[in-house]
């Protein structure tokens, strides 16, 4: 498969306390993800709402992806659940406009896990390769 | 350049005719409740204007374009359209409201108006709905299927009403077209001031709208029936559902039961502005509440005189749309209705929002429906089939 220039640009919304460190790591680490993974960094993903996530898509984001604290691991204690409601509306919505599932998902990774941060955006990016395009 | 638009929107709304006399301010519900706006004194601070500074005054985003202050102005001053007018002028000089719900609901408008957009908004179709690949009637189902999602922690029906219109239609032995690639029809971005997107959705929706080869187009939205109406250069005949049912109040007569009992439901009709004031669509629905056998209250303000249920384009909401809200709920109970009935699901979506005040609940505790599910749970099981 042929890789166009014109690569699709992918938004991680990160949490602070959990994904972002995790990213640190990786870059601590001399792991790599792919270039089009554009990282945001937020205090927590339950500070995210619907309104925000959708206008990524509609700046033309081929896909989004929230990582946030493991379930029971929040730092907040109650955020992760927080934004595992507001994701629910959020994927509803985002199907109503057909952007499809592998362009919108909600994922965790356990604090400093540099490994864990890489290969989950690279799964993801590497989803969203295979979709055809539209 | 910006102040000769602001004396070019003067002009065309008639904005230069103001007497100053203050009539529109006593009956704007936004001024009883925040006395630093009035239309007047916002059309006065347009006409001093000389360096454009007026465009980033909040005022011009809290006027609810309900219209009530178009019914006593002696000079005919548009005011409406000039604050519509007024905000595209802002806007291009980068000034916006606030837009509630974190903007969610303007931006699946925009995404709606990429040509490329592939939605998949008919979910709500039940298997029992007849809807036709060919038909004289399109039903445009507007953002339906969006608010069922977005307001549902308030109860509002959303899906509800488009499945109870095809259903009536569907009695009245019209099924109707549904477009996969229905775009909103863009009323709330265009009294905001966004022309742009306004265009762009206009533009893909007339033109799926007339491929279709209808004669008429079917709305349950007052907004998009006053928009396509109004704003569109459609060609096509309009009607808000209210209005098909009651020209149809013969053929409906047979499909729906009456309600008989000795004690039948009082109810009270919430005109939606844009169904009255704007189309002077009054007399239909209530024609149709007394056809089904149901008792009418009305509030103190009814008719033309009705009041806005408190937020227009998804801008601006906060204390004082919760205060309309708050009064437009108690005006209703104190009718002694069991039910405030409307046609517009904005009306229902921030009358049930207000309902959920935990301090304030009891005392505002009425059902609010819509007027076609009222219609659609009444029809016979037998009704067009």
């Amino acid at each position: 498969m042929s890789m166009s220039l014109t690569e699709p640009r992918i938004i991680v919304f990160t949490c602070n306390w959990s994904a972002y460190s995790g990213l640190e790591s990786a870059g601590a680490e001399g792991l790599s993800y792919p270039a089009s993974v554009h990282p945001v960094r937020v205090m927590c993903l339950a500070r995210l709402h619907p309104g925000l996530i959708l206008r990524a898509f509609e700046l033309g984001a081929a896909g989004v992806l929230l990582l946030g604290c493991p379930p029971g691991e929040c730092h907040y204690g109650s955020g992760n659940s927080r934004a595992a409601e507001m994701f629910e509306e959020l994927q509803a919505l985002a199907r109503l406009l057909g952007v499809r599932d592998e362009q919108l998902q909600l994922d965790w990774v356990t604090t400093g896990q540099g490994a864990t941060f890489a290969n989950k955006v690279r799964e993801f990016a590497d989803r969203l390769m295979l979709v055809p395009a539209t | 350049m910006q102040t000769e638009s602001i004396k070019e929107a003067i002009r065309t709304h008639r904005a230069h005719y103001c007497l100053d006399c203050g009539k529109c301010t006593s009956v704007c519900p936004i001024s009883w409740r925040d006395p630093s706006f009035s239309p007047r004194a916002l059309v006065e601070s347009c006409r001093l204007d000389a360096t454009g500074t007026v465009l980033s005054d909040e005022r011009i985003w809290e006027c609810l374009t309900c219209g009530r202050c178009s019914l006593v102005c002696p000079s005919d001053v548009q005011f409406v359209r000039f604050v519509r007018e007024l905000r595209s002028v802002a806007r291009h000089a980068h000034q916006e409201g606030h837009c509630t719900h974190g903007a969610t609901i303007q931006t699946w408008m925009r995404m709606m108006a990429d040509p490329e957009i592939k939605q998949e908004r008919l979910g709500w179709l039940t298997g029992d709905l007849r809807t036709a690949a060919k038909s004289d009637t399109v039903y445009f189902v507007g953002c339906l299927p969006y608010y069922d999602v977005l307001f549902r922690n308030t109860g509002a029906q959303g899906t509800e009403i488009a499945q109870g219109a095809v259903r009536i239609m569907n009695a009245l032995g019209i099924e109707p077209m549904v477009l996969s690639d229905e775009r909103c029809c863009g009323h709330d971005l265009l009294w905001e001031g966004d022309t742009d997107t306004f265009g762009r959705l206009a533009k893909l929706n007339t033109e799926s709208l007339r491929a279709t080869g209808a004669r008429r187009v079917v709305t349950t939205c007052p907004e998009c029936a006053y928009t396509l109406r109004t704003d569109y250069q459609l060609g096509m005949e309009v009607v808000h559902i209210t209005e098909l049912l009651a020209a149809r109040w013969d053929k409906l007569a047979e499909c729906v039961t009456a309600q008989e009992s000795e004690q039948p439901l009082t109810v009270t009709f919430q005109d939606p502005c844009r169904l009255g004031r704007y189309m002077g669509v009054y007399d239909q629905p209530r024609q149709l509440l007394l056809n089904l056998g149901l008792q009418l209250a009305e509030m103190d303000h009814h008719g033309s005189r009705s009041i806005c249920c408190g937020t227009s384009a998804w801008t601006q909401c906060g204390a004082t749309a919760k205060c309309i809200q708050v009064d437009r709920l108690r005006e209703a109970r104190a009718t002694g209705s069991d039910l405030l009935v409307t046609s517009c699901v904005k009306c229902q979506i921030h009358f049930k929002c207000a309902q959920n005040d935990p301090v304030l609940e009891d005392g505002l505790r009425i059902e609010v429906r819509d007027l076609v599910t009222l219609v659609a749970e009444r029809l016979k099981e037998s009704a067009g089939s």
